[in-house]
């Protein structure tokens, strides 16, 4: 049952578990979208994450015990059923070469994969968006396979360039900018995914699906990628 | 109308109230790091709550008016003068063309808010004409830049804040929190040792958070998982000292937190220089929301 803490004077954290799994993620998601739409007049933001939502409101408008009331109605008048959440299929052309994968070859030997067999791993799963931050557009994506999980660089990169995709223990994602991180860098995609293209800040929803789909150096190359 | 700009400054950025509805896409709030000062600004101008003014740091800022324009200038004091002749804070000024104001040394506070009358007219991104300087977005100055504005087609009354109103930015302060998120997490003799010790600001703080210097707490929570951060909250790094997150801060966070501020005296935080000390002491939910209220029915602000 969830349970819901003051996190400000005008917002609320709503905890639903204590674990982050694909199930609870599409919970959140779901009563996510539920409340934006029945007190979408009453709330400012919304910060789904892997356990949690937070929500801040217009105090304006409504106390923060009725505020709460009212969370707690939506919440106890709907049930989630996975099929219930609405979520888009994204799909994203990556490069997975040892020149964009930077720590490709270390992971690779790291795990005893073949290319072949990383990109087949890697690329087979649609994987959920569980959260968004870190920067605008960065998704957190899980879960990656059991024979892929990688820890974090015990150095963090100063740059990782725009596009990389990285794994970070059961954790994928793609940099929409050139940022520091410690995530493995195993391929990049060409596609521009930053706020050059402010369309881009809507691009990945949490409770959204994602997909890799691998192409070659010269689709790459042809795509506008860069090396 | 416009003024162009001499020297950007250490840091002068375009900011209006805030960006909002985009934090589940992991966009952070920004807006003007002291309300306060912001609100009289454009309260003194009969402007909309939400209208974009200049965020001068430290000084070292120079402009050059090209048009007859009004303006107020609020916050903190960086010696701020025009032609060399210094003016007063929190009153309405008719400016004219050719007229240099600069704003040099923080004499006391670390903010100056420059506000003219209906707002600097910046490109809006995302709703907010805000400066994001980590992803790029808005109006950071630079040498050269044309500040556009709207015209004033006449002066306006000389204007001023009452002088009682006037806040003192050297004095500590006591900032009011919120038992929030992991408050119940953290033991008894924690929450002592938070709420019963002087802490120091220290350099180290920005519009993203304002870092605090002290007697460290024990046995703090490892990070956790990651979730929405709060404006105003406050995370008690593995360190054991506290951090307390502002308007640039990112959306989620792992780090415990054991309180949240209450934004009014944010406020006060976003003028205080490193040193200045802090101590906390709790508010209950009914009395912060009711003087926040009665700050938003002053100012008019309703955001939208």
């Amino acid at each position: 049952m969830a349970s819901i803490k003051l996190a400000g004077e005008n917002a609320i954290i709503i905890y639903f578990g204590c674990h982050a799994t694909s199930e609870l993620a599409g919970e959140i998601a779901f009563y996510t979208q539920q409340l934006l739409g029945s007190l979408g007049d009453l709330i400012i933001d919304v910060v789904p994450s892997y356990t949690s939502l937070m929500i801040s409101y217009r105090l304006n408008l409504i106390q923060y015990h009725d505020f709460c009331r009212h969370v707690e109605q939506v919440l106890s008048s709907s049930t989630f059923a996975p099929s219930d959440l609405k979520s888009t299929l994204i799909e994203i052309p990556v490069y997975y070469g040892l020149d964009t994968g930077l720590d490709l070859s270390e992971l690779l030997d790291d795990k005893g994969l073949s290319l072949e067999d990383f990109i087949t791993i890697h690329s087979a799963k649609t994987y959920l968006v569980y959260a968004i931050g870190f920067s605008p557009a960065f998704a957190f994506l899980g879960k990656v396979d059991d024979r892929i999980n990688s820890t974090r660089l015990a150095r963090p990169r100063i740059k990782i360039p725009a596009g990389s995709i990285g794994i970070a223990d059961d954790q994928t994602a793609v940099y929409p900018i050139a940022s520091s991180g410690g995530w493995n860098i195993v391929g990049r995609t060409p596609i521009d995914l930053s706020l050059n293209n402010p369309e881009n800040i809507k691009r990945f929803s949490v409770g959204d699906n994602v997909k890799f789909v691998p192409i070659s150096q010269q689709e790459y190359v042809s795509l506008g990628g860069g090396l | 109308m416009s003024f162009e700009v001499i020297k950007a400054g250490f840091y002068s950025l375009i900011q209006d109230y805030g960006r909002f509805g985009f934090a589940q896409y992991g966009l952070s709030q920004s807006g003007v790091a002291d309300e306060h000062a912001y609100c009289w600004a454009n309260h003194l101008l009969d402007n909309d709550f939400n209208d974009a003014v200049l965020e001068i740091t430290f000084g070292s800022c120079e402009l050059n008016a090209l048009d007859n324009m009004c303006i107020a200038v609020t916050g903190a004091d960086l010696d701020f003068k025009i032609n060399g002749v210094p003016q007063p804070l929190w009153h309405v000024i008719n400016v004219q063309p050719n007229d240099t104001l600069t704003w040099s040394t923080a004499k006391s506070g670390i903010r100056s808010y420059l506000a003219v009358k209906g707002g600097f007219q910046t490109k809006p991104l995302f709703n907010s004409k805000s400066v994001n300087v980590r992803e790029n977005i808005g109006t950071q100055l630079l040498n050269g830049d044309m500040l556009s504005c709207q015209s004033a087609d006449k002066s306006m009354d000389h204007r001023m804040m009452p002088s009682e109103f006037i806040p003192d930015y050297d004095r500590n302060i006591t900032l009011r929190v919120l038992p929030s998120y992991q408050f119940d997490l953290f033991d008894e003799q924690q929450k002592q040792h938070f709420f019963n010790q002087r802490y120091t600001v220290t350099s180290a703080s920005d519009r993203t958070g304002c870092r605090l210097d002290g007697h460290v707490m024990t046995n703090v929570q490892a990070r956790m998982v990651s979730e929405g951060i709060c404006y105003g909250s406050v995370e008690i790094t593995t360190q054991g000292l506290p951090i307390i997150l502002l308007k640039d801060s990112p959306t989620m966070g792992g780090y415990p937190k054991i309180a949240t501020v209450f934004s009014l005296d944010l406020a006060k935080l976003a003028q205080r220089q490193a040193g200045c000390g802090v101590t906390f002491e709790l508010i209950d939910i009914e009395t912060a929301q009711q003087k926040r209220r009665e700050f938003n029915a002053f100012f008019a602000i309703n955001i939208r």
